[in-house]
């Protein structure tokens, strides 16, 4: 018997369309899957078809499209209820097991049949024509089919077995789509697993448990093996199979044949009563019909309300609000995290927090509850009784809409409210109300108002309910592949944007306008279309697509009519304005067009890079900011000298290559003519008029405008901001070209027809030896500047803060700084407050003060004595150990948390809001990293700053590394051994974790180029060790003899040769300290890519 | 506002069938039958007249309005009680009863409470109105479905086999209400009932296969046939024998044996013997007649 019901179940779902509709899909996208879902990830050297990679992609996708489950699986017994068959049915002699088994077994045939889909789509996926063929190992369909098993298929049965439970027991396809919430939330939560074992076995996608049972495999394993059942993986899927069959007990045992579900008794009641009343004759009472616009409000208002409470009185609508708030709690035990060590919880930390976890079931509760309002009327069957009420279909649209809105509405305030709670739980009283209701209703709320609008257009136009489902959420991924393709222009890109990044600092600063303009746009294109899918939605019995569309003109109303027009054009006006902000005020360029212009600046201006140009030993500023407007003014000059053996006839100018950006007034002392031939890319080749001789210098003074012109896209520049500007002097005018607008990567070089780009010259290139950095246009300044602001911000450039007045209700600061310095400076401005102290260090037998100085925003003092201290540890160490510091003040200034980092100037140290300022250093089981980055920050001043290394390989072996152990060192004088130890540790992780994603070779320390975790981590965890071998003393001694001879400002052997450091430089002087018999130690820490096991 | 015209109506779905082919009628005030067999076009008609389906051609007016037209028009004095409907399980009588009559345009508060009050009295649901509907039985849901078909005092109330599943005190008790109605209402009855509609209807039309057969006032069409209804009980196997000889309308067995009626001018002699006309044998005939034909 069960056969039978079997084969029925199968038929019947053979029949459907959703089923190949559903395949269909699931095979689309499984052949962009692998794409998808690693797109942004950088694998390194492991192949996109390893088992591993297929196995993580499966496991997603499995995951995202568990709704499938819930679709197919929720239904089979609903159905019978739904078709009102049961009765038929169940009078039948089917024994319990026959029916269940049949109608579980023949849909979870479908399901996996569904689910093939992804086993031939990403199987298909290889062949794409856009792969490249060496990201791949040769093609195997054992690794596909493996994974299907070993991954897919075990929570495939478990999400089968409890959709098909839920929607047995409770005949309610909401509880189904409850239950998927809570499935996705328990996934959720598995991350925030501390017990690495316990949260693979848990994690039903075993996306955690694949990493987990692979940690410890090299490339070449990761490329090769088969995922093993084994150990974790095996319990995890042992534990959903045991949980689905119990799923499926239960359900057996607590299925009942009867037909009228618990309603028994009450029925009983009800019919007695209603038999008691006699027929009494009533009058019918007169009513009033009305149609006017305040009847419209009426129904409206009463619509929301009833659709709202709809939703609301389930029990399953407080699941998931409830589950969405516990989440949170879980979620946010790690905020910010810096190095190991977390943040205060601070509200923007919490609202980030709450964001990226909630989206998802804020995605789902759009996606199902948007189809189950759309389609109340008629589940119910009580469509044909509303439809023939004179209630407009724009009402009963957009009341629906509303009541999704308030129903996004409570959960958001369910949401604000837990992470008040977790605020106060964790002592932090600070509520920011503003951030939250920011967070949430300027951020989340206008993307799910917009989307459910499309959702709903989408159900209505579909008019079949999965299949109206299914292909929101495929539009849903087209954007964000479009987004990814850069087809993001905010006109057409649905939605727009997010808003950019809140910082305290700068709050939503200038991005907030055009983020309103462009929601505004997109919410009367919105409204458009609910205009739109009240003239086609289905009412009555045509249903047909094309008879719909026929039959529109007759459902507009005047009223309707008048509106729509009205909309129209502010929709229309509202467009306009944001292209003439995007596109003619500012320029827009689409990514081509921007590769485009990189290339061919290669190919125009590429012959210059080594054309011999002065360098620059003056610089002398006026410059005016203007916070509010986002506009400065630059005017000044430079000295150029002459410092080759040949005279120079022309120099080469190269302006920021930004649009607001203007180079006015190019003066030559002695005269030059321009010539224009590459002004297109702001490339201006002047010939002097009496060319430039040897060792002699011209004056060169100019003057550079930013003008902010209404708004672009993609939220325009993060350093001239309205609070917490930080530019330095690459957007200054520099000499010759600009290897930084090279186009970068390989795939479209290629496809410019451009060679493939050399990497950092090596170490005996000799025209990079006398270069510092990339196009370096100076081997050091005299530098002076004259600052403006607004009266309430501070302005901060390096040097000597000479004078500083008030003009205009403007201030100024006048800085100069009294010693030859490296060209590279930062100019800061904010409304700052400012803690200040003095070190006096003794140099050269003599006391030498230095004004220490932190310039931090408004309630970020949480690190500030950390960081003083830091200062005052590194100046006392280094000062003791490396040799003097030349300036006379250091200061530290926050800037928004746009990026985060922290970099070194000449007396200055721009310090990420992100990094330090706010971290919740507890000193019993954290390291101190406001301490460390301080002093990580401060060693730059010697190493960087005064010794500068040859722009070759191992370039930031002598920065960087240096930095690093310099730091570890000042860290050990204040920390114990243990911290400094854990800190070791966590650089060790960071470092295997670098090494993996790592798509090139590992290189010696002596050769690194950019690969942070080898010149970071694999550095600070070397050095210690040479320090350990050799002794902290003989390390030093090689530093103090380094920096004697390779400082840029009197090295005895940098200004013999006129070349700079290379490592070959400094692991001489290593040597030199090391005795014989521990010569190797050196090569195997530095010159072999070893790493020195602690 | 008083007169239904309803002409030349066709429609064909797209499998073929001809559910309304050139109907053409005119109802007044008072109670209109609509009778035919199962899939007749009685639901076809009923719905295109209660504006939720279009029609391939022809005409409906109400009054002045043009019914395919201005349908929100006609919705605000339209009831309508379809054949086959559900309600919201969670939802109690009255609340989904106040929900109807706000989307019917009854913005008044106190009138809408007053009507709704009077409705669920009048249904004899009253007791129950705060119970949720999901526990209804099937006659209290079909009274629930005549109570928000009254909801707006409608001008045209279209009541689709409405009797099914209420039980004979109900059945009369509803059809008092509908006469009360027809006084001043356009008021349309489909069934296949037949004494429903000689009992209760001035006005009357048999359809079938999307035809209007015969219209008229059922007495009036009753007495056409008097005195030409015949009746006979025969043995089994002379079915056939008889159904070749005579015009015969239709068979009934009575304790195994089959009664066969037949429509003769002139009496047929052969042992059968005259009977009362009845609105049976007008349907009957009609049904009959037009099935031989195709």
């Amino acid at each position: 018997m069960w056969y039978e019901i079997f084969k029925f179940e199968i038929k019947y779902r053979l029949k459907r369309a959703d089923t190949y509709i559903f395949f269909v899909f699931l095979f689309l996208f499984s052949i962009v899957g692998v794409d998808f879902v690693f797109e942004g990830i950088d694998l390194g050297q492991v192949k996109k078809n390893s088992p591993l990679v297929i196995a993580k992609t499966m496991g997603v996708i499995t995951g995202v499209f568990m709704m499938l489950a819930s679709m197919i699986m929720g239904v089979p017994v609903l159905r019978d209820f739904q078709y009102q068959m049961e009765s038929f049915l169940f009078i039948n002699p089917i024994k319990k097991s026959d029916y269940l088994g049949g109608r579980f077994l023949g849909s979870f045939t479908i399901l996996l049949f569904i689910f093939t889909g992804v086993l031939f789509g990403m199987a298909l996926g290889e062949f794409m024509p856009w792969h490249n063929p060496q990201e791949y190992l040769s093609f195997s369909i054992l690794p596909y089919l493996r994974t299907f098993l070993v991954v897919s298929l075990p929570i495939l049965f478990f999400g089968a077995a409890l959709f098909f439970v839920g929607g047995t027991l409770s005949r309610k396809l909401v509880v189904v789509y409850t239950q998927g919430i809570i499935f996705f939330m328990w996934f959720m939560m598995t991350k925030a697993i501390e017990n690495e074992f316990l949260q693979s076995v848990l994690d039903p996608f075993s996306l955690t448990t694949l990493s987990y049972v692979t940690e410890s495999w090299a490339v070449a394993e990761r490329n090769l093996r088969l995922i093993p059942l084994t150990g974790a993986l095996l319990y995890n899927k042992l534990f959903w199979i045991v949980l689905g069959l119990l799923s499926l007990f239960i359900g057996y045992r607590k299925f009942h044949f009867n037909v009228l579900k618990n309603s028994r008794k009450k029925k009983k009641g009800v019919f007695e009563k209603s038999y008691a009343i006699s027929n009494v004759t009533i009058e019918i009472p007169a009513v009033s019909i009305t149609q006017d616009v305040k009847t419209t409000l009426i129904q409206f208002l009463h619509l929301v309300w009833f659709h709202f409470r709809g939703i609301t009185k389930q029990a399953s609508f407080w699941a998931i609000v409830i589950c969405g708030m516990l989440i949170i709690l879980v979620n946010s035990i790690s905020l910010g995290t810096v190095y190991g060590v977390n943040s205060y919880p601070a509200t923007y930390f919490i609202v980030e927090e709450l964001q990226e976890t909630s989206i998802y079931f804020f995605i789902i509760i759009l996606v199902f509850f948007s189809a189950e309002l759309l389609w109340k009327e008629r589940e119910a069957k009580i469509d044909l009784i509303s439809d023939v009420t004179p209630v407009s279909d724009f009402v009963n649209l957009a009341s629906k809409y509303a009541a999704l809105l308030s129903v996004y509405f409570v959960l958001m305030v369910s949401l604000i409210l837990s992470g008040v709670i977790f605020q106060t739980v964790n002592g932090y009283y600070n509520y920011e109300f503003k951030v939250y209701l920011f967070g949430f209703f300027l951020e989340i709320f206008p993307f799910l108002a917009l989307y459910t609008l499309l959702a709903f257009f989408v159900h209505v136009a579909v008019n079949k309910k999965f299949v109206g489902i299914l292909v929101v959420v495929a539009l849903f991924i087209l954007n964000i592949a479009l987004g990814i393709f850069g087809f993001d222009h905010d006109l057409y890109f649905f939605g727009g944007n997010s808003l950019g990044k809140y910082s305290d600092m700068n709050g939503y600063g200038h991005f907030l306008k055009p983020y309103l303009f462009v929601k505004t746009y997109w919410t009367l294109f919105g409204i458009l279309l609910l205009v739109l899918s009240s003239l086609i939605c289905a009412r009555g019995m045509e249903t047909g697509f094309l008879k719909r569309i026929k039959l529109s003109k007759n459902r507009v109303s005047r009223r309707l009519l008048k509106f729509g027009v009205v909309i129209f054009c502010l929709f229309l006006t509202v467009g306009a304005y944001i292209f003439y902000n995007t596109n003619v005020l500012n320029k827009y360029w689409s990514n081509s067009e921007a590769s485009e212009f990189r290339a061919s600046y290669e190919k125009k201006l590429k012959p210059f890079e080594y054309v011999v140009q002065p360098k620059i030993v003056v610089v002398n500023l006026k410059m005016e900011l203007y916070p509010e407007t986002r506009d400065y003014i630059l005017e000044g000059h430079y000295i150029l000298k002459n410092t080759n053996d040949q005279p120079i006839k022309e120099i080469h100018l190269q302006k920021a290559i930004e649009d607001n950006i203007e180079l006015q007034n190019v003066f030559f002392e002695g005269g030059a003519t321009l010539d224009d031939e590459y002004v297109d890319f702001d490339y201006y080749k002047y010939v002097l008029n009496k060319p430039l001789q040897v060792g002699a210098t011209v004056k060169m003074s100019f003057k550079q405008t930013y003008i902010t012109k209404g708004f672009d896209l993609g939220n325009g520049g993060t350093r001239m901001i309205q609070n917490g500007t930080f530019l330095d002097n690459e957007s200054f005018p520099t000499l010759g070209y600009k290897r930084d607008y090279e186009l970068q990567d390989e795939d479209e070089r290629e496809a410019y027809g451009l060679s493939s780009r050399e990497g950092k010259a090596k170490r005996d290139d000799e025209k990079q030896l006398v270069n510092a950095r990339t196009g370096s246009d100076s081997d050091g300044i005299d530098f002076e500047i004259v600052l403006g602001t607004s009266i309430d911000q501070t302005a901060i450039a390096p040097g000597n803060l000479v004078s500083t007045w008030v003009e205009a209700n403007r201030n100024y600061f006048h800085y100069k700084m009294d010693t030859s310095m490296i060209n590279f400076y930062s100019i800061v401005s904010a409304r700052y407050q400012v803690l200040k102290d003095t070190y006096t260090t003794v140099q050269d037998g003599q006391k030498h003060p230095i004004d220490l100085e932190i310039f931090y925003h408004e309630g970020h003092g949480y690190n500030l004595d950390r960081m003083m201290e830091s200062m005052k540890y590194s100046f006392a160490y280094y000062t003791a150990n490396f040799g003097p510091y030349p300036y006379k003040q250091m200061r530290i200034m926050e800037f928004p948390r746009y990026a985060e980092f922290a970099q070194s100037f000449p007396t200055a140290v721009p310090f990420s809001e992100a990094l330090g300022f706010v971290l919740d250093i507890d000193d019993e089981k954290d390291v101190d990293m406001a301490f460390y980055i301080t002093a990580h920050e401060l060693a730059h001043q010697w190493w960087g700053l005064q010794v500068e290394a040859a722009n070759v390989q191992g370039r930031n072996m002598v920065l960087e590394t240096l930095a690093q152990y310099s730091a570890t060192m000042v860290l050990q004088q204040k920390y114990s051994k243990e911290k400094i130890e854990q800190f070791l540790a966590h650089e060790r992780v960071k470092y295997d974790e670098g090494k993996r994603k790592d798509k090139n070779e590992e290189t010696s320390l002596a050769l690194v180029e950019g690969q942070e975790y080898i010149y970071y981590r694999k550095g600070a965890i070397n050095m210690f060790a040479l320090q350990k071998a050799i002794g902290e003393e003989k390390v030093n001694l090689a530093l103090r003899r380094f920096i004697a001879d390779w400082n840029t400002k009197d090295g005895l052997l940098k200004s013999k040769t006129k070349c700079y450091a290379t490592t070959k430089d400094l692991l001489r002087y290593f040597k030199e300290v090391t005795p014989e018999h521990k010569k190797h130690i050196i090569s195997d820490l530095f010159e072999t890519i070893g790493l020195k096991n602690q | 506002m008083d007169k239904l015209s309803i002409t030349n109506l066709s429609k064909t779905y797209d499998n073929g069938v001809k559910a309304l082919d050139a109907i053409s009628l005119e109802i007044s005030k008072g109670m209109f039958g609509l009778l035919g067999p199962n899939g007749a076009g009685k639901s076809t008609l009923m719905r295109t007249l209660a504006t939720l389906q279009e029609p391939d051609e022809g005409t409906v007016t109400l009054g002045s309005y043009n019914v395919l037209r201005q349908k929100d028009d006609v919705r605000t004095i339209l009831g309508y009680l379809p054949q086959q409907f559900g309600l919201y399980p969670r939802v109690s009588a009255e609340t989904l009863l106040n929900h109807l009559a706000v989307l019917k345009g009854i913005t008044h508060k106190k009138e809408r409470k007053e009507i709704v009050k009077a409705l669920l009295q009048k249904t004899n649901l009253y007791d129950v109105r705060r119970q949720n509907l999901g526990g209804f039985s099937g006659g209290m849901k079909q009274r629930f479905g005549i109570a928000q078909a009254l909801l707006n005092n409608p001008k045209l109330l279209i009541v689709d086999e409405p009797t099914a599943g209420l039980d004979p005190a109900e059945r009369n008790r509803f059809y008092n209400l509908l006469s009360e109605l027809g006084e001043n209402t356009v008021v349309i009855l489909s069934t296949h009932i037949v004494d429903d509609v000689k009992e209760l209807c001035t006005d009357m039309a048999i359809i079938n296969k999307g035809k209007v057969l015969k219209k008229g006032n059922p007495l009036k069409l009753i007495a056409q046939l008097e005195g030409k209804v015949y009746q006979k009980t025969i043995q089994k196997n002379e079915l056939a024998t008889y159904k070749r000889l005579y015009n015969v309308i239709s068979v009934k067995f009575f304790q195994g044996e089959p009664i066969i009626h037949i429509i003769c001018d002139e009496h047929p002699n052969n042992d059968f013997i005259s009977i009362k006309a009845d609105l049976e044998h007008v349907y009957f005939s009609q049904i009959h007649y037009n099935s031989q034909l195709t």
